[in-house]
């Protein structure tokens, strides 16, 4: 026990390193931006009007005031990380005053929504599919299934969710092409609601297990298929195991740990958002909102999102850390 | 037993996609309200961040074009880059156009009576002073520079009248309240005086002065539906009719394919811009789709002019004669094909081909361009070809047919009327006299380093003036300059703001389309405002260019009324100057593809009834809805 307690420390500590740098890092990157988000605002509101120059001048110094850019780099660092630590991202510089954490809880509800359900999918149908066709190798359907997998996988993903909007949204037009919800529908906890979210999700979540089940297909049947010749498989067999007990017993569970894994990671990197995912159906979420940060310059709200972004994938690293030495024995705590 | 069980299986699993998916048509429209009540219209604008602001007066800090402008907001004036309904300039809450002293130093605004606001305040002139008031007090409001700079004070003796004392002579104050694409909204008093901070207000529900009130929006920024007021008699607009929808949603419709997909299934009744390519699929499949022009090139001129724009900081574009070598090279024929697929207006003179421009300033002075001379310092040509826009006419013709037009008038108005000659020995002269020389098959600048321009680009954000852009450094290499595109995407705004270019595609020539004043852009041209190099320079002078013969042309539009029909005779010097000078390469008119599905709505704004500009985002296509009528 007293092991795994320094176990468990070490594995903190080395989390609050990581998730140090990390943020570190992003604020050095998105303070180097060579966009100005005082030009992107002034430009916004002046671009089709004839304001007069010198009043344009003064509108890039209020703003620098209003935006707080005008302390010195340290004073801003300083203040950064004050407020992060309290959770507060100050307020977003494309949406002012509007602070960075109401956005970020507008879209994530989205993003998780969208991604967890497809990842967990994805992942599932991938997993089963490809342990059974690495155990079942001569069944002819599985081996087809390995051929649709390594087919569909290279696809560029844009051209399977344009294949989707055009069959789905034009030829047969039963699913909506855009939004997360209809229009004009109150959101609340009501079947209309909800049944409407669903809807809409259908195309992006589809596009998104089409293309990403053949990695967790392909990558689970490799490890079984390098499982089943393990000695201890072979024994079970000749010692007349039930199929279906050395399949789910003693196969898929050992074959399993490594795509935990790679869950994990997954599920952390859900809060990157799904960038082309929301653009090309249009679906609310974390990665138009960083895209949109991106463009405009705002590194409120860019480091918002990425440091959400670094904690989810460093916290879920972290607990797949401390469950190890729980689901696998073999991985050493001292 | 197992087929029955994998049936069963099936059957359960299909069935809550089949609940999902049942009605098979209109997934894309607002529920519970009747299509021929309803106008659907893209918000260019897209996914709005801050769905739940409203307030237009604080600093990019909500949707601009979600609907607020279009039909909740309303000002002094508007001119329509078009015809109008009742001639381009409109009286909107004043009742008549503005009157100034003889020195310019106060202008007088008489008011409209019996306008409300949507919560049954009446509008008066307390408004108007606390438009300004207010914006003056708060440094961090969007138009409070612009007022501080101006107004000295601004009086309301009575309900109907409103005095604006200036701080100096300013014949063009009143542009500031009027609307071409915006303008300085009225903001409602008896709402802005309750509150602490009217810069964090986010006015949300608005108080509308327009004909439409809010009815619901996405929070996620995604839709907006506005309402018609139960007494829209009591606005501006009413003076036109009853706006016939009765609901307007204005949505982020997605990327270009999405768009197509949507209008081709009646979702979406207007587009604001798309690709070419999307407009002539829209054209080829839709058979109610209609665009500005009938037939090709379909898009709307808009009053902006796309150009070459130089820095004239920078030590090759310093020189006219280099300036008008790398003009020479261009074919203008190419860069049509290449940026619009040959849909291009193209022009010759740093004027719009739109709007009035056309009869002001491109027909008459055909003649002067015909004749101009350019010496290359060893000739004197005449590089004015009145041609090439019959000539991108008749290129076209054979794919497209009978959309293509015949009638001389016609192609000058859908194509343009000329461009300049390509003439590579011309531009070797010119730069030849530069003090440029060609080694090998690369040219050398002056200081004996090969000739290198980057040509900054906007990217995908901004396709076809890519397009436009790749061409044009196309033919620049192959006439051996080292020429590159440089792709900005969103680094172009702080960049060009930051001098840090050799060129650009982009704008720095805007008009108001329906009225022939230059002034819009010109004043910002003076050189009191051009920054050194290093500086960020101020909206719109883009390529940096002093010329004294400009500042006095800009003066001398200073010193003369709005109306004044001196002003054209100004803007053809300006003209004139511009041709010699060339300090940005004029290329075509910016041809937005305004989409517009006749399904539910008929009477949309076109090139054969022209009463409004249709794009979606400028204010004034509120004009479109006392036109359009269901269809049935």
């Amino acid at each position: 026990m007293h092991g795994y307690l320094a176990y468990c420390l070490k594995r903190i500590g080395q989390f609050l390193l990581v998730v140090f740098i990390g943020v570190n890092l992003a604020y050095v990157i998105t303070h180097a931006t060579p966009i100005d988000p005082v030009e992107q605002s002034v430009s916004a509101v002046t671009s089709f009007s004839s304001t007069a120059p010198d009043a344009i001048a003064q509108m890039r110094e209020s703003l620098q005031e209003l935006y707080g850019l005008k302390g010195s780099r340290w004073d801003q660092y300083v203040t950064f990380w004050r407020r992060i630590l309290v959770g507060d991202f100050g307020p977003s510089l494309s949406a002012f005053p509007t602070p960075v954490s109401a956005l970020i809880a507008r879209a994530l509800p989205w993003t998780a929504g969208l991604l967890i359900t497809s990842t967990l999918i994805t992942w599932a149908l991938g997993n089963l599919l490809g342990g059974l066709a690495g155990y079942y190798r001569k069944n002819r359907s599985l081996k087809l299934m390995g051929v649709l997998a390594m087919g569909i996988h290279p696809v560029p993903y844009y051209i399977v969710a344009l294949a989707l909007l055009v069959a789905f949204g034009f030829i047969w037009p039963i699913l909506p092409i855009g939004g997360g919800s209809a229009m004009n529908l109150p959101q609340g906890w009501n079947w209309a609601f909800v049944s409407s979210v669903i809807k809409h999700s259908i195309l992006p979540s589809l596009s998104l297990i089409l293309l990403g089940l053949g990695s967790w297909f392909l990558g689970m049947r490799s490890l079984v298929s390098n499982i089943v010749t393990e000695d201890y498989v072979v024994y079970a067999e000749v010692a007349g195991v039930d199929s279906r007990r050395i399949l789910t017993s003693y196969v898929m569970r050992n074959a399993l740990v490594p795509q935990v894994t790679g869950l994990a990671m997954s599920l952390g990197a859900i809060f990157n958002g799904a960038v082309i995912t929301e653009k090309v159906f249009g679906y609310p979420g974390l990665g138009s909102l960083l895209i949109d940060a991106v463009y405009a310059g705002d590194y409120s709200l860019v480091l918002g999102v990425t440091t959400v972004s670094i904690l989810g994938v460093s916290i879920c690293v972290l607990v797949i850390d401390l469950l190890y030495p729980i689901l696998d024995p073999r991985v050493q705590v001292a | 037993m197992k087929r029955i069980r994998a049936m069963l299986v099936a059957a359960c699993a299909l069935t809550p996609v089949w609940a999902l998916t049942a009605p098979a048509h209109a997934q894309g429209i607002p529920q519970n309200i009747p299509r021929k009540e309803l106008v659907i219209l893209e918000n260019p604008e897209g996914t709005i961040k801050n769905a739940g602001w409203f307030n237009m007066w604080a600093i990019n800090a909500g949707s601009q074009s979600n609907g607020l402008q279009q039909v909740a907001l309303d000002t002094l004036w508007y001119i329509d880059p078009e015809r109008g309904l009742d001639g381009s300039w409109d009286n909107s809450l004043a009742a008549d156009k503005p009157v100034y002293n003889a020195d310019y130093t106060e202008m007088r605004v008489k008011l409209r009576r019996g306008i409300f606001w949507s919560d049954g305040v009446e509008f008066t002139s307390a408004d108007v002073k606390a438009t300004v008031d207010i914006q003056v007090k708060n440094p961090a409001m969007r138009f409070s520079a612009v007022l501080a700079n101006n107004v000295a004070e601004v009086q309301a003796p009575d309900a109907e009248t409103v005095i604006f004392k200036l701080k100096k002579p300013n014949s063009r104050f009143h542009t500031n309240f009027t609307v071409r694409w915006g303008g300085i909204w009225i903001l409602p008093k008896h709402v802005f005086e309750k509150v602490e901070d009217p810069v964090k207000f986010d006015f949300n529900k608005p108080v509308s002065l327009g004909a439409y009130t809010l009815h619901s929006y996405d929070p996620d920024g995604k839709w907006y539906i506005w309402q018609r007021r139960e007494d829209w008699q009591r606005t501006t607009l009413a003076r036109y009719g009853q706006p016939a929808p009765r609901y307007l949603a204005y949505v982020d419709p997605g990327p270009p394919d999405k768009r197509v997909i949507a209008q081709l299934n009646h979702e979406l009744d207007v587009i604001h811009d798309i690709a070419p390519e999307g407009m002539f699929t829209l054209a080829k499949q839709g058979k109610s789709t209609r665009a500005w022009f009938k037939g090709f090139p379909y898009g709307h001129p808009d009053p902006t002019l796309p150009a070459v724009v130089f820095n004239t900081q920078t030590e090759h574009a310093k020189n006219r004669d280099v300036r008008w070598a790398l003009t020479l090279l261009i074919d203008p024929k190419a860069v049509a094909m290449a940026s619009y697929r040959g849909a291009a207006t193209i022009s010759a003179i740093a004027v719009p081909p739109t709007g009035v421009h056309p009869d002001a300033y491109h027909l008459p002075m055909d003649a002067w361009l015909k004749d101009y001379e350019l010496d290359t310092g060893k000739r004197k040509i005449k590089p004015y070809d009145a041609t090439v826009g019959k000539q991108i006419a008749d290129s076209l013709r054979p794919s497209m047919g009978d959309q293509i037009p015949s009638d001389p008038n016609e192609i000058a108005r859908a194509f343009g009327t000329g461009w300049w000659k390509t003439d590579a020995q011309a531009a070797t002269e010119l730069l030849e006299r530069a003090g440029y020389k060609k080694q090998g098959n690369q040219w050398m600048g002056p200081d004996g380093k090969p000739f290198s321009i980057r040509l900054m680009v906007e990217g995908d954000l901004r396709p076809v003036m890519t397009r436009a852009g790749t061409m044009i450094v196309q033919q620049w290499r192959q006439f051996g300059i080292d020429a590159k595109v440089d792709v900005a995407q969103g680094t172009l705004l702080t960049r060009r703001a930051a001098g840090d270019f050799d060129a650009f595609i982009g704008w720095s020539v805007e008009t108001w389309g329906g009225h022939n004043d230059l002034s819009y852009f010109m004043d910002s041209w003076h050189s009191q405002f051009v920054a050194e190099p290093g500086k960020p320079q101020p909206l719109r002078n883009w390529q940096r260019w002093s010329n004294p013969e400009l500042d006095k042309l800009i003066e001398q539009t200073r010193t003369i009324s709005f109306d004044d029909p001196k002003g054209i005779e100004i803007g053809k010097e300006y003209v004139k100057l511009m041709v010699r000078e060339m300090p940005i390469i004029p290329l075509m008119a910016y041809n937005v593809f305004t989409a517009m599905d006749q399904t539910y709505w008929t009477g949309w704004p076109t090139s054969e009834n022209p009463y409004a500009n249709p794009v979606t985002n400028w204010g004034n296509s509120r004009y479109m809805f006392v036109k359009i009528k269901p269809t049935n």
